[in-house]
């Protein structure tokens, strides 16, 4: 789903931990959503793809306890994971994964300028 | 007296010569021949009186009376024009004898115009027969016609080459086509272009001899004038697109401050522009009636080219125009909308139109702002004809639709308010101008009222936000039949061919990414799943083909392409991996 990413402001309060990580391994795939009807090469139809549950391994806390690991959720959303994939994660309480494209979702400068503005 | 057989020419001529021997000085001038051609065309049905009327008709060419003199010339009327010529007591003024030899057929009609132009290119003669003049040897002679170029695209540098020197220096009939075909009255500008690539200086003349009269009013792009506030009760006005022209030059533009009746004239310059520092009586939110006159058509300024309005003036009151009704997904669940609407007065142009301006904002549609970026960057001129100024606080956005039956396209206007869902902090919840400047007051809004419209048409933005394609929405706005190719199977010589001749040929393109399908694929590409992206161009450096392209978010780009602004360069075969279809129009 190629809507643009939400506007950090509406993202960031919900994130307990926001990491630089890397998808380590794809634990689990959930069923794959329903497909939406759509003309043969038309974008932005809102197609999601399934729900994953994925292990990231920690290579930097920008905020929240630190941690090496942890095991999260992607939910129904306009990406998909594999191993090796990195980035940004925002990570609410639930250890689900925030923003609509996961890692490629907000640039670690953008998120930085804005934690740091919130301390 | 020469032995003149006609009976009124005879009549004619008597009187002159009774007058000429008592005021030696009478000649037979222009007004005397004509009076002798009434009398030859009074075989054509006519008397000679109705004769004379009809060759006084006020923007008639001698050619035309010429050929309405021959029309009733008989073998006597000629001998006796002979005889006036060749025997004729009463002197002829030069002019008058070449008028009358025309008609017999033994010079040209026109007496030879000194030539004009300058030491590189002199122009000789009426147009009727095309434009003829000396240049150098070889030399190409360009031509771009003024009065034209801005309905058009053209820039003043745009000229059309329309013929070359002989080995004597002489060009003959040289013609322009298409929308630059000259009409009577019309300016053209030309220049020679010599063999080492330099050009002379420009050389302007008024096409002569094309028709009866001059019927082409000055043209006037409304689009390219802005008006911005000065501040002291003067409102700046400019051409925001100073390399194309407002008007031709010499036209006289009338700007009336609908407020307060208060006309203000202004003559448009050498470069189709207005002087530099020309300002108005007026005040922002104030509402100008522009009309246009180019000395010959709409003398008295009656008929209105159009309305433009200073931007930042107090909202008008009240929903103007019933607003499209939200994205579902912006509704609550007793269908009340979660977001308001704000009015905004910002100038619909600030600099023309850019790619770069477009922004797409929280719905899915994706393919919209990206097709009109894409458009942008091709056609310009197409997005700022689209969009009209009512001056009263709406805006009125033409579509094509097609009828499938004909295979013809017609106009959809749509009205629209400045009025924009908007959110929390103020911003346009969807397509907004890409920049800082979100202001109610001053955003430039044509892409989103653009964006608009296109929702008010379509139903809803709803209607519009859940995917659709951007070969639909260059057929929507410019009225050509888009076309999709699967980038996939196609083989990388065609495509690359494909894209190159849609681009030169200044046809928008667009590319839109695989869908859920190839998720995986995208993660950490910086290119996107089932999203639209324009074209904007192509290049190969060090053999590499690369295709630029513009995500319609404004940034999130691949790595490695400079400032996050959503365009960057990939190589062809990135591209036919990540891209699914090619989207352009004929």
């Amino acid at each position: 789903m190629a809507k643009p990413p939400e506007p950090l402001q509406d993202v960031l309060p919900k994130a307990t931990w926001v990491f630089d990580a890397e998808v380590v391994e794809v634990l689990k795939q959930g069923p794959a959503p329903e497909k939406k009807e759509a003309r043969a090469g038309a974008s932005d139809t809102g197609q999601k793809t399934a729900s994953q549950t994925v292990k990231i391994k920690v290579n930097r806390v920008l905020r929240g306890e630190p941690v090496k690991e942890m095991i999260v959720e992607k939910p129904e959303a306009g990406y998909a994971l594999r191993a090796g994939n990195h980035g940004p994660f925002l990570i609410d309480d639930s250890k689900v994964i925030l923003g609509r494209y996961g890692p490629d979702t907000y640039a670690f400068s953008k998120l930085e300028a804005a934690i740091a503005a919130k301390k | 007296m020469p032995k003149i057989t006609d009976r009124g020419i005879a009549n004619i001529y008597t009187k002159l010569e009774t007058e000429q021997r008592t005021n030696p000085s009478v000649k037979i001038g222009q007004a005397q021949a004509l009076e002798i051609l009434a009398a030859v065309g009074d075989r054509s049905g006519w008397s000679a009186a109705s004769a004379l009327k009809e060759l006084q008709k006020p923007g008639l060419t001698q050619q035309a009376q010429i050929d309405i003199a021959k029309k009733g010339l008989s073998a006597t009327e000629r001998r006796d024009l002979e005889k006036i010529l060749d025997a004729g007591t009463v002197p002829l003024e030069p002019s008058a004898r070449q008028f009358l030899e025309a008609v017999i057929g033994r010079t040209s009609p026109q007496p030879p115009n000194p030539p004009v132009g300058n030491a590189d290119l002199k122009i000789q003669g009426n147009q009727t027969s095309g434009l003829s003049g000396f240049a150098k040897a070889g030399d190409s002679i360009e031509a771009i016609n003024l009065s034209a170029a801005p309905s058009g695209r053209l820039t003043l540098e745009d000229t059309m080459v329309i013929g070359k020197a002989d080995a004597a220096g002489q060009f003959k009939n040289a013609k322009l086509t298409g929308d630059q075909a000259m009409q009577e009255g019309d300016l053209i500008r030309m220049r020679a272009r010599h063999a080492d690539g330099t050009a002379g200086d420009w050389v302007t003349v008024k096409a002569e001899g094309l028709g009866t009269a001059d019927t082409r009013n000055a043209a006037v792009a409304i689009f390219r004038i802005g008006l911005t506030d000065a501040g002291n009760g003067k409102i700046n006005v400019a051409n925001i697109n100073a390399s194309r022209q407002v008007s031709e030059p010499g036209a006289q533009l009338q700007l009336t401050n609908v407020r307060t009746g208060e006309k203000t004239k202004v003559t448009i310059d050498d470069k189709g522009s207005f002087p530099a520092g020309f300002s108005i009586p007026g005040k922002p939110g104030d509402v100008f009636s522009v009309a246009a006159t180019d000395g010959k058509n709409n003398t008295s300024f009656a008929t209105e080219v159009g309305k433009l309005t200073v931007p930042g003036g107090a909202p008008a009151t009240g929903d103007l125009i019933k607003d499209p009704a939200l994205h579902k997904d912006e509704l609550n669940t007793d269908g009340t909308p979660k977001f308001s609407t704000k009015r905004f007065t910002g100038p619909l142009f600030k600099d023309g139109v850019s790619p770069k301006d477009t922004q797409q904002g929280q719905i899915g549609d994706c393919y919209f702002p990206s097709a009109i970026s894409a458009i942008a960057q091709a056609n310009p001129d197409a997005l700022q004809k689209m969009i009209k100024d009512n001056g009263d606080g709406t805006y009125t956005v033409n579509f094509k639709e097609k009828d499938w039956m004909s295979g013809n396209y017609k106009d959809v206007p749509i009205k629209v308010d400045g009025d924009l869902y908007v959110r929390s902090w103020g911003g346009p919840l969807y397509g907004a101008t890409l920049g800082s400047d979100k202001g109610e007051k001053t955003m430039e809004l044509w892409f989103p009222l653009v964006e608009k419209a296109y929702a008010t048409w379509k139903g809803s933005y709803n209607a519009i936000g859940n995917g659709g394609m951007s070969s639909d929405v260059f057929q929507e706005v410019l009225g050509k039949d888009g076309q999709d190719m699967s980038i996939k199977y196609a083989n990388p010589d065609t495509l690359w061919k494909t894209l190159k001749t849609a681009i030169d040929n200044k046809q928008p393109v667009s590319a839109g990414t695989y869908g859920d399908d190839q998720d995986a694929l995208y993660t950490n590409t910086g290119v996107h799943s089932d999203h639209s992206y324009s074209v904007l161009g192509y290049k190969e450096v060090n053999g590499e083909k690369l295709v630029t392209i513009r995500n319609p978010w404004g940034e999130t780009e691949p790595a490695g392409n400079g400032a996050n602004d959503g365009i960057f360069d990939l190589p062809l075969k990135d591209f036919q991996k990540l891209y699914q279809t090619l989207m352009y129009t004929n």
